[in-house]
């Protein structure tokens, strides 16, 4: 395919060279949104209202206090994420697991009409779930009914919100599973059976060690949507103590409305796990987000 | 060790669009114990749903299975003392190669980690594999991992080992290096074994009997020289044997086999043989026609030269009784690899008639088999 | 059971290819045994696909048909809902459909530009991210250096919160030093600058540009998948055929993405019904006229204020069940082809 590469001759290939002209170009509109918000974020107020937003921070206009005022904004944000958004991950990602695996080595006819109804629920509007959720959980008051262990009770929102997002995670996770599953060979499923293995040894002994990469992907996938979600959060959520740090950033937003360097270190301190999980782990998202969409 | 008895199994799968699809149907089979049977068919005719239910992997409609005295019909897979060589091998491959060979005992036994270890030591080393204990699939060559699979089967003891094309993804030279050595095996070890494959020279070679499914039906069962001399229909003579035995469809006339292109005078013990059909078809094997012979008997035609495949060894000469028609109907011949001819000469073939097979048009059965008795033994060296 | 196959009958004309495999499309007849065996096989699977399916199915669809019980009430403020089924009504979409057939003459209700704009949105962003995504995977996909590279920049802000680039589109678009306006301003087109979210002409245009920065590197991806399952040899046969490049796009490549515009315009479709998050923390409950979308005016509806739980339910119904006409038909395909 060497499509735009059929002049070799010393002569400058100039259709190469646009490509590349316009793949970089590409990258400083994509980055630019970053780009400007970094600059802002280093500077003092006078600073970034007197230079252009995307060049760095003249000598004396450099600032480091943005990101000192917002991080102790976001703080408890932080935390409270970081004490739902694992547990749901990781719970997500292993019921989905251990679900594909139920829907995939059966010759049970239903399994493609439960699958149906799974997937579906990837796709459904949130706002549709809305105000039965918030009654569920009012109802279901997880506040009481752990008061026995006040560190949990206080914590009970979260908890809510952690069961929640498992719910609605479990759809995708086993959708991404059960590709990797249906992709196994199924003889060799078969002759795990000969061999005597059970169906939950042949899940513990042979499946699980082969989706490991599997596993990476999901957990990145689900990790980045539940840390990234706001609106759940915000319906769930009443005491500030437990507000996640989507919701800080918001509430922070809202009340430093001109205060545009902190606001941008507040978006690249909420942003600053996913980044890292995205450059460290790119990838297994790319493949979680290809994933779920088919 | 034990005998393996399919007593007429019948295999129904329900499909949605079309109803009921028979696999297997009415099937029976007795495999002598330390047999080696080979299952042979074409692609879709139920040989590998025969095996499965023999594995336990599909479950039986009709019929039983008996290993030994026991019928198997309704136990499980892990406790039919059967084991499975699958085509893709279907190795564990996060597993290393010991891993992969005790799994099954672990899971089925109640062996000591010591005796499990033992018997996986020796089973490695009648494969030959003793040196990739600790090396996982993804590091081993085809022709390794279809030695650890045969060996993860070994290592089981079965009663019956049950093989589903397990050659088929090795390449050429390797599958008949291995033909060889799974015959040997086989025979050390003496246990009752089902051999499934598509392969004309497996078949032909490997097994002790064949047994022909076609559509789900048992065409015949015995040892591959019946099969291929003596088959019982017209699709078992025209299944085995490569290339292909060529069929002409014909109408009797007092004692002479008429088509559009040719006749054939009968012989007595064949007009015997065909009785009152009329309708007949005469089958004979690219080898036993003569070519290029000086006959101008009854037996005797002049054909035109189509196509010739040089083989090396052999050659086969597709010839026709019309050459001047533009998509001549050809039927071949087969000629060793020193003698040449040229497409669009016309040349003399002989129809010997102690080599033609005669088969009811109607209901594909054989009515007359060739002649066996110019079958002769190769000269001995006598010794003093 | 009574068989009609004796020893001797023709062989059967319909054969199923059981080579190989486990025939996928034919399941068990019926027969006693069998269907002992099959059901054994379906309990020993149970335990490890009903539980979650149960909990999906409380929280999924047990949520939406309680929602939209909840619809059919006029439950409203601080009052405990009661559902009796003598008072259950539509008048809750009689009112809704009503504001919307109003139409947006002299300002016209709330409702209209709500619909029309989740309209606007779920089209416009989906076309021109689909179009972006696979201008961004042709261009990636020419043997490029860095390609990686390239790849994670375009699907960086994938991996972002909503409310994070929320918080920079509104910093690029502030109209006095935000960097749109400074960047139109660099290049001597300062007389286009504008207040871009503040105008309400450029309002929902300035989301969507925003959207599909974020959404486009994602349908570069589903369009990279795609341009690499095509064999190589395509292209060779096109080149050797005589087409040019650009004929070989249109007429051997592009028509073979279809399956990944399907399957991205789905996902793309759906995320525009139910996106909030953005136009949340831009603009808050109160986008006005020209930027509120269904998604947003159920959320304020219900939770910001004024409590009118019931018929804030039935627009979240109605957007329910414009996902499912999304999602539907493209299901059904999925399971008709026997994708699932």
């Amino acid at each position: 395919m060497s499509t735009f590469s059929a002049l070799t001759d010393n002569r400058p290939d100039w259709s190469r060279i646009a490509l590349y002209a316009t793949l970089l170009a590409m990258i400083a509109f994509y980055l630019s949104p970053l780009e400007s918000g970094l600059m802002t974020s280093i500077k003092t107020q006078a600073g970034f209202q007197q230079t252009s937003p995307f060049v760095p921070p003249l000598p004396g206009q450099f600032a480091i206090e943005p990101w000192i005022e917002a991080f102790g904004r976001l703080q408890s944000g932080l935390v409270n994420s970081v004490l739902f958004a694992i547990p749901a991950t990781i719970l997500s990602a292993t019921i989905g697991s251990i679900t594909a695996y139920g829907l995939t080595n059966t010759k049970w006819r239903g399994q493609a009409l439960v699958l149906m109804v799974l997937i579906a629920g990837i796709f459904i509007p949130y706002q549709s779930v809305l105000v039965p959720l918030s009654r569920f959980w009012t109802i279901v008051d997880l506040g009481s009914l752990l008061a026995v262990i006040p560190p949990l009770a206080d914590r009970s929102e979260l908890i809510a919100l952690t069961i929640t997002h498992t719910a609605y995670g479990i759809p995708i996770c086993t959708l991404l599973f059960r590709a990797h599953y249906k992709s196994i060979d199924s003889s060799m499923i078969e002759a795990a059976r000969l061999d005597g293995a059970t169906i939950a040894t042949i899940y513990y002994r042979i499946i699980l060690p082969l989706s490991i990469p599997m596993f990476a992907v999901a957990l990145i996938y689900q990790f980045t949507n539940i840390w990234n979600d706001l609106l759940f959060a915000i319906v769930l959520i009443s005491d500030n103590s437990n507000d996640v740090v989507t919701m800080s950033l918001q509430k922070l937003t809202g009340s430093m409305v001109s205060q545009y360097n902190i606001q941008m270190a507040g978006a690249f301190i909420t942003a600053l796990p996913t980044l890292l999980v995205y450059i460290v782990f790119g990838e297994q998202f790319a493949e979680g987000v290809a994933g779920g969409g088919t | 060790m034990a005998e393996l008895q399919l007593d007429h199994i019948t295999k129904t799968f329900h499909d949605d669009d079309e109803g009921e699809i028979v696999a297997v149907d009415d099937v029976s089979i007795d495999i002598a114990d330390g047999e080696f049977l080979i299952l042979v068919g074409p692609s879709g005719c139920g040989k590998s749903t025969t095996l499965r239910m023999v594995a336990g992997l599909e479950s039986i409609t009709e019929g039983e299975i008996r290993l030994g005295e026991a019928v198997i019909n309704d136990k499980r897979p892990q406790e039919r003392d059967t084991a499975m060589v699958f085509q893709s091998y279907a190795l564990y491959p996060h597993m290393t190669v010991r891993e992969n060979m005790s799994f099954g005992l672990e899971e089925s036994t109640d062996l000591s980690d010591e005796a499990i270890d033992a018997r996986v030591t020796e089973s490695t080393r009648m494969m030959g594999i003793e040196d990739l204990l600790d090396r996982k699939p993804a590091e081993l060559s085809g022709g390794q991992q279809q030695r650890v699979a045969l060996g993860r089967a070994i290592v089981r003891e079965p009663e019956a080992f049950l093989m589903d094309e397990p050659l088929a993804n090795l390449d050429a030279k390797l599958r008949s290096q291995m033909r060889t050595e799974l015959q040997r095996i086989q025979e050390d070890l003496g246990v009752t074994t089902i051999y499934v494959t598509h392969d004309q020279t497996e078949a032909m070679t490997m097994g002790d009997r064949i047994a022909i499914l076609n559509d789900g039906i048992l065409q015949q069962v015995g040892t591959p020289l019946e099969c291929y001399h003596e088959p019982e229909n017209l699709f078992v003579a025209g299944f085995i044997g490569e290339p292909s035995m060529n069929f002409f469809e014909m109408r009797l006339e007092g004692d002479r086999l008429v088509d559009d292109g040719f006749e054939y005078a009968l012989t007595e013990a064949h007009r015997e043989s065909i009785g009152t059909t009329d309708r007949v078809v005469l089958g004979i094997r690219p080898e036993d026609i003569e070519v290029g012979v000086d006959g101008s008997g009854s037996h005797h035609y002049e054909v035109g030269i189509d196509v010739i495949e040089p083989r090396g060894d052999e050659n086969n000469v597709h010839v026709t009784f019309e050459p001047a028609a533009a998509d001549p109907e050809t039927f071949v011949a087969t000629i060793g690899g020193m003698r040449q001819a040229t497409p669009g000469e016309t040349i003399t073939v002989g129809f010997p008639p102690e080599a033609i097979h005669l088969f009811d048009a109607a209901t594909e059965r054989t009515l007359h088999n060739r002649s066996l008795e110019t079958i002769e033994d190769v000269e001995v060296v006598t010794q003093q | 059971m009574d068989t009609n196959q004796s020893p001797d009958s023709d062989p059967p004309t319909e054969t199923v290819s059981t080579d190989g495999g486990l025939p996928v499309e034919a399941t068990e007849s019926t027969e006693s045994t069998l269907q002992r065996w099959r059901r054994s096989e379906l309990v020993k699977s149970l335990p490890f696909w009903l539980p979650a399916t149960l909990l999906v199915g409380l929280f999924v669809y047990g949520a939406i048909g309680w929602n939209f019980i909840i619809s059919l009430t006029d439950w409203q403020g601080l009052r405990r809902v009661t559902y009796n089924p003598a008072e259950f009504d539509l008048d809750n979409y009689f009112e809704f459909f009503g504001k919307v057939a109003e139409g947006g003459l002299l300002g016209g209700p709330q409702e209209y530009w709500a619909f029309r704009n989740t309209f606007v949105l779920l089209i416009l962003f989906t076309v021109v991210a689909l179009i972006v995504g696979l201008l961004l995977a042709l261009l990636v996909d020419q043997k490029i250096r860095f390609e990686n590279s390239f790849r994670t920049v375009f699907l960086l802000p994938m991996s972002l919160s909503f409310v994070v680039t929320a918080v920079f589109w509104a910093w690029m678009y502030n109209p006095s030093s935000g960097m749109i306006n400074e960047g139109l301003r660099l290049v001597g087109l300062g007389a286009i600058t504008q207040n871009w979210i503040s105008d309400p002409q450029f309002k929902l245009f300035a989301v969507i540009f925003a959207l599909i920065w974020q959404f486009s590197g994602y349908c570069m991806v589903v369009y990279l998948a795609g341009l690499r399952a095509i064999p190589t040899d395509q292209y060779e046969a096109a080149k050797v055929d005589g087409a040019n490049t650009l004929k070989m796009y249109w007429r051997v490549i592009i028509p073979q993405l279809r399956a990944s515009t399907t399957s991205a315009a789905v996902v793309l479709m759906v995320f525009a019904l139910k996106a909030f998050d953005f136009l949340f923390v831009m603009f808050g409950t109160q986008p006005g006229r020209s930027a509120d979308i269904l998604a947003l005016m159920m959320y304020r509806e219900a939770f910001a204020g004024t409590a009118n739980w019931a018929y804030a339910s039935a627009i979240a119904t109605i957007l329910f069940v414009m996902a499912l006409g999304v999602i539907s038909p493209y299901l059904y395909r999925q399971y008709k082809r026997g994708a699932l």
